[in-house]
Order: C-alpha cells, then structure tokens, then sequence
C-alpha cells in the first residue's frame, strides 16, 4: 500500500476484500490504491440480470470528508445513469455522509438498478421512455444487458 | 450610527417640499440650497409619494451591530447562548417575536423544528476508556471525541477536517452532523471549538455573515458591483432604493433593476422572455427608419419621440410614423396596442402570428425607452457643455441655467417609469382596468415626448414653459403609479 494512505482506506480495502459484499468486487488498482475496479453483477429479476457491469470508483484526496466519485464503464440503460456513466444518487452528492463506506455506496448503487427512479433522471429520453412505456424501456435495457454486459 | 448613514429619507425638509407646482422633490423649489445634490432628484420624499420608501444605506460594521442586538433580544429574553439564539433566527427567518414566542410555549419542538436537537437521542455504546472513530477507524480516548445534541461521537480531527471541507465548499450555516441521516445543525460555538485552521474561521464568519444578511427580510445586500452597501427596512416591498455609493438604482424585493409599475414575478418573466426572443424581435428594432414622407433614411439620435425629418421637415412620431399633430388630441394612440376581437376563431398559426405580433409591439416599445434612455444621457452631457457656453457667453448665469439640468434629470425618471409600464400592459388581461392603463400610458407618453422635445431646444425665456411641462409630465407619472403600484 502507498505511503500515508489513511487508516481508513487501508481498513476498508482490508475489509472489502476479507469479506466482499455478495455480488460486488471491488479491486483497488496495483498503482493507485485510492483507484478501484468494480464489477456489480445485475440483481435478480431486474431487466439487469446476468449482466456484470465494470465501474470505476475513486477516492479524492479529502475522502471520507468528500464522497467518492464512481462512474460506469459498461454501458447501460437506466433512467438515473447518462451516457457517460455517470450516476444520480443522493449519497454521492448532498446526502453524503462521512460515516458511510465504499460498501454502502455499492450497494447503494446494486440497489438503484434493482429500483430505477425515472422521476429523479439523469438520463432525460430514458426515463421519459420509462415512464410512457415500461415494458418497452426494460425491454431494451435487457437488450443493452445482453449486447454490453454480457462477455460472450 | 454615523451621520451620513442616518436615514436618507428625513422628513426634516418636507415643509419644503409643500410648494404647489411641484409635488415631489425638493431640488425644483431648493434651487438656491448648496446643500442638495442634484442626484437626490430621484429620491420621493413625502409619504403620500407611491414611490416612498423609508430605509437605511448600511456598512456591514451597521449590520453586524443590527444582527448581534437582535440576538441579544432573544438570548436575554429567553436566557440561552447567542450561538443557539442565531440558529434559531436563521432557521426562521429573523421573525423574533415568533421564535420568542415559540421558545416560550415549547422549546423542545422549536428546537427540533429548528434541528438544533435530534427527534431521538443516539446512544453510542462506551466500552472501555477507548473507543473506534467511526470515520477515521482509529482508536481514541473518551475525551476525543466529540458529539452534538444528537450523540454521534466522532474524534476532534475528523470534525476538524469535516468542516474545513464543507466551508471549503461553501457551506457554513448548513454543516450537519456527519453521522448518515442526522440532520442536526453544527452550532457556531462547536465550530470554532474544533476548526484548527484561522483562515477558515475568516471564512466561516464572513459566509455565514452573508447568508444572516441573505435570510433577514429586513436586509438586502447592494447589486452593484462589489458595492459593501447593505440595505435595511421595515419592510420587504417591491420599492425603490438608489445607493448612495455606487449609484445603482434597485428593487428592495427582488434585487434587480427597479421596475415599477410591474411587480417583481411579471418582470422576471418579462425579462427572461425578452431575453429569449429578443433575436426575433432585432430586426424590428433597428435603429433606423425611413422618413415616411420622403424616405431618406433617419438615424434617430435623440430620446424623443417627436421627429422632424432633416431633408423634408415633416413631424411625423418614431413610433408608428404617422403625422405628428394627430398625437397632440386627446391621448397618445401610440402606445395602446389593439388586440384582435376575432382572435378566437383563428387557427393555431394565425394565433401564433398574432402573440408574436403582440410580444412584438411592446417589446419594440419597452426597447424603444431604454434606447432613448441611453440616449438622454448624452442629452445631459450635450446640456451641461450647452449651459457652460450660455454662461460663458453671459446669457444667464449657472443658477438661471439649472433648471434644464432639473428637467433633464426628470424626463430620465419620467421615462424610466414609461419603460417598465410595457411589461405590466403586456401581462395584463384585457378588461376595463388595462383599459384605464393605457390610457393613463398614453398620457404619460405624451407629456414626456413634449417634455423631451423640449429640454432638447429649450432656450433662457422658455424657463416657465418648461418648468409647467415637468410639473405636467411628473403628475400624469405619479397618477399613474398611485392607480397601478401595488403598495
């Protein structure tokens, strides 16, 4: 581990990979250790199952003060993820908690792809499509899962 | 309280202001008294003026003093610590009596209402003389750690590098306990007990002071750029204040540009419309028109309205281009737009057409006035270096020549006035009320063109003329303002 790293990530990191949360690894990068891999696995009977999807989570300098910042790789429909990854969730903006964890932010985020919450969007066409039609907008987020989130 | 920062609106000289030609300011009649500055033209002085505001131009050493008594009320009335009192008066607007009152009745629900205090006390579980920072994961002795009302403890560094980070950001009156879902409020007093860094006490002191400033209805922070001027009074009305240090002129309610006779809601829209459709509305308000006797083109280059074509000489109104004399009967047509009666029967297109025609017809006059504003404020400058040659020239001397400088400086007011009656027409609903609106529009549109035509020519003899056209012009626009201001 690197030099002057807080107690508080080495812990966490510690604990994340002694016990990993069901579903979610997380793999801190061999050059960065506030730099880490994450695959969230698609819950069960969400248009998102069997899917695995790659993010990317960071921890900036003042972290635990400042929540870590996490995007999404894999591409991925969902009414409260954009283009570029990018997540609305209110714990990674102004419900930030410096009690809270890298765990609780991951499951944070597999519970937002067990729930989609079209009327907080970040993604406007995808969760007007949500709203209007459902079944057509889980159709093609099975489609995407299938095309983007599935190796073979 | 310094003397110069007693109030502005003394009613010390309104003896004074009783002459009977003119209603309104002081500087027509006190024409030979040094001690009037000819800016203070725009400050009403009476309180049966619509436009009377009473108010305070403060520095922030007034306002610090203003704020820390009112905590002080409430500390020694309800004998708790100035740190709680401020939260409590954030957390309600200023409103003292009703915190008091409060206070008095049931303190605990105030306190939780204002999240001073949690609904439900968190027992931390205490083993030991040590015990685990939940945030940093190190150990530390009992005496480390620190909780607010809520009880989450968390070590003397954590909430150090805590509240360096939110003030960082820019949140100082909002901090709340770090612990997940606890919306209990750091108290000043807290605050500084574990910020280490000076700079950042700098910081919070002057943010939060902002904000005390920002959050008290008495209070508004001058507009003008990096004025330190602080505005206070005894109510929050849409009126207008004219800063003594930056000369800005501004609404006490809102903040922006004054804007009377429209409210503050209708000019917000009207200004973000205006911003969205100005494009369309460019080509329209050009800045030239053909003469439409002969056609040379014309570059209107005066505030008036009245135009004389150079090459043909024919009068003839800016406006609408018609003859200029069929403006001097009974009202001013020009400004009375002429709604379709048969709007209704119309398809979607032919309604769009005319609402566009419609935003057009009061935008192209709304920036019409502004131009001619701009305008008028070269007309001063033409009228000061004019008198200058009069004086030097011994036609008359400065004091004779004042009174053009007075006129000018009304038919500024008068037309500001006439600018911001565009907005409020636009918005209102065709009834027998716009009606009497725009008739009262046309009348002032009338006696401040006469007015601008004018000061633009006026000689030494046309004095008492002149002097009867502002008192005219002054009173169609008060007319109109004590019909239409809402007080």
């Amino acid at each position: 581990m690197a030099a002057g790293l807080p107690r508080r990530i080495i812990k966490e990191t510690q604990r994340l990979m002694q016990e990993p949360v069901p579903g979610i690894v997380a793999l801190p990068d061999e050059g960065n250790a506030r730099y880490f891999h994450v695959v969230v696995a698609g819950p069960s009977e969400s248009p998102y199952e069997s899917g695995t999807f790659k993010l990317e989570l960071f921890l900036p300098e003042e972290y635990p003060m400042s929540a870590p910042k996490v995007r999404f790789m894999t591409k991925i429909y969902h009414p409260n993820i954009d283009k570029l990854g990018r997540i609305c969730l209110d714990i990674l903006k102004d419900k930030w908690s410096p009690a809270l964890q890298i765990r609780t932010v991951l499951l944070s985020i597999q519970a937002l792809l067990s729930a989609p919450n079209p009327d907080d969007p970040l993604a406007n066409d995808v969760a007007e499509q949500w709203k209007t039609n459902e079944s057509k907008a889980i159709q093609t987020a099975k489609q995407w899962t299938k095309t983007y989130a599935t190796d073979n | 309280m310094s003397d110069e920062m007693k109030s502005q609106d003394s009613d010390a000289d309104s003896d004074y202001d009783q002459s009977d030609h003119m209603d309104d300011d002081d500087d027509y009649c006190g024409y030979y008294d040094n001690d009037t500055d000819d800016l203070d033209i725009d400050k009403p002085k009476k309180s049966d003026d619509p436009e009377y505001f009473d108010y305070e131009l403060l520095q922030i050493e007034d306002v610090e003093r203003f704020l820390n008594e009112e905590v002080e009320v409430l500390c020694s009335s309800q004998k708790i610590l100035p740190s709680l009192a401020k939260m409590l008066l954030h957390a309600h607007d200023w409103k003292k009596e009703y915190v008091i009152e409060c206070h008095s009745k049931n303190p605990s629900k105030l306190l939780i209402d204002s999240k001073v205090i949690p609904k439900v006390k968190f027992q931390q579980p205490i083993s030991g003389p040590s015990l685990v920072c939940c945030v940093c994961l190190n150990q530390v002795s009992r005496e480390m750690l620190h909780d607010l009302s809520c009880g989450h403890m968390f070590c003397g560094e954590c909430w150090d590098a805590y509240c360096q980070v939110q003030i960082q950001q820019g949140v100082t009156l909002g901090i709340s306990c770090m612990a997940k879902d606890c919306e209990v409020m750091v108290p000043e007093d807290f605050l500084y007990s574990v910020l280490s860094k000076p700079d950042l006490r700098d910081r919070y002191s002057q943010f939060s002071f902002t904000e005390y400033v920002k959050s008290h209805p008495a209070l508004r922070f001058c507009p003008g750029p990096n004025c330190p001027i602080i505005v206070k009074a005894k109510e929050a009305k849409a009126k207008k204040i004219t800063c003594n240090t930056c000369k800005s002129c501004f609404c006490f309610k809102c903040g922006i540009e004054y804007h009377a006779p429209t409210d503050c809601d209708v000019i917000k829209k009207w200004l973000t419309k205006c911003a969205d459709d100005s494009e369309t509305a460019n080509y329209i308000s050009a800045n030239t028109k053909d003469c439409p006797k002969c056609h040379v083109c014309i570059e209107k280059n005066g505030g008036c309205n009245h135009m004389q074509c150079s090459k043909c000489k024919y009068d003839f109104c800016w406006m609408c281009l018609g003859d200029w004399k069929a403006h001097g009967s009974e009202y001013y047509e020009c400004s009375r737009y002429k709604e379709n009666p048969n709007i209704a029967n119309e398809s979607v297109h032919a309604q769009a057409r005319e609402a566009l025609k419609k935003y057009l017809f009061y935008f192209e006059r709304w920036e019409n006035h502004a131009k001619s504003l701009k305008l008028e404020e070269q007309t001063l400058e033409k009228i000061t270096s004019r008198i200058q040659e009069k004086v030097m020239n011994s036609t008359g001397t400065w004091i004779d020549w004042q009174y053009l400088l007075d006129a000018a400086y009304l038919l500024k007011k008068c037309r500001y006035t006439l600018q911001y009656t565009y907005p409020y027409a636009y918005y209102m609903e065709k009834c027998a009320r716009k009606q009497l609106f725009e008739y009262q529009q046309a009348q002032l549109e009338a006696e401040v063109e006469n007015l601008s035509w004018k000061v633009e020519r006026a000689e030494i003899t046309d004095r008492g003329d002149l002097e009867n056209q502002m008192d005219i012009a002054e009173k169609r626009r008060l007319t109109l303002l004590k019909d239409f201001l809402d007080y």
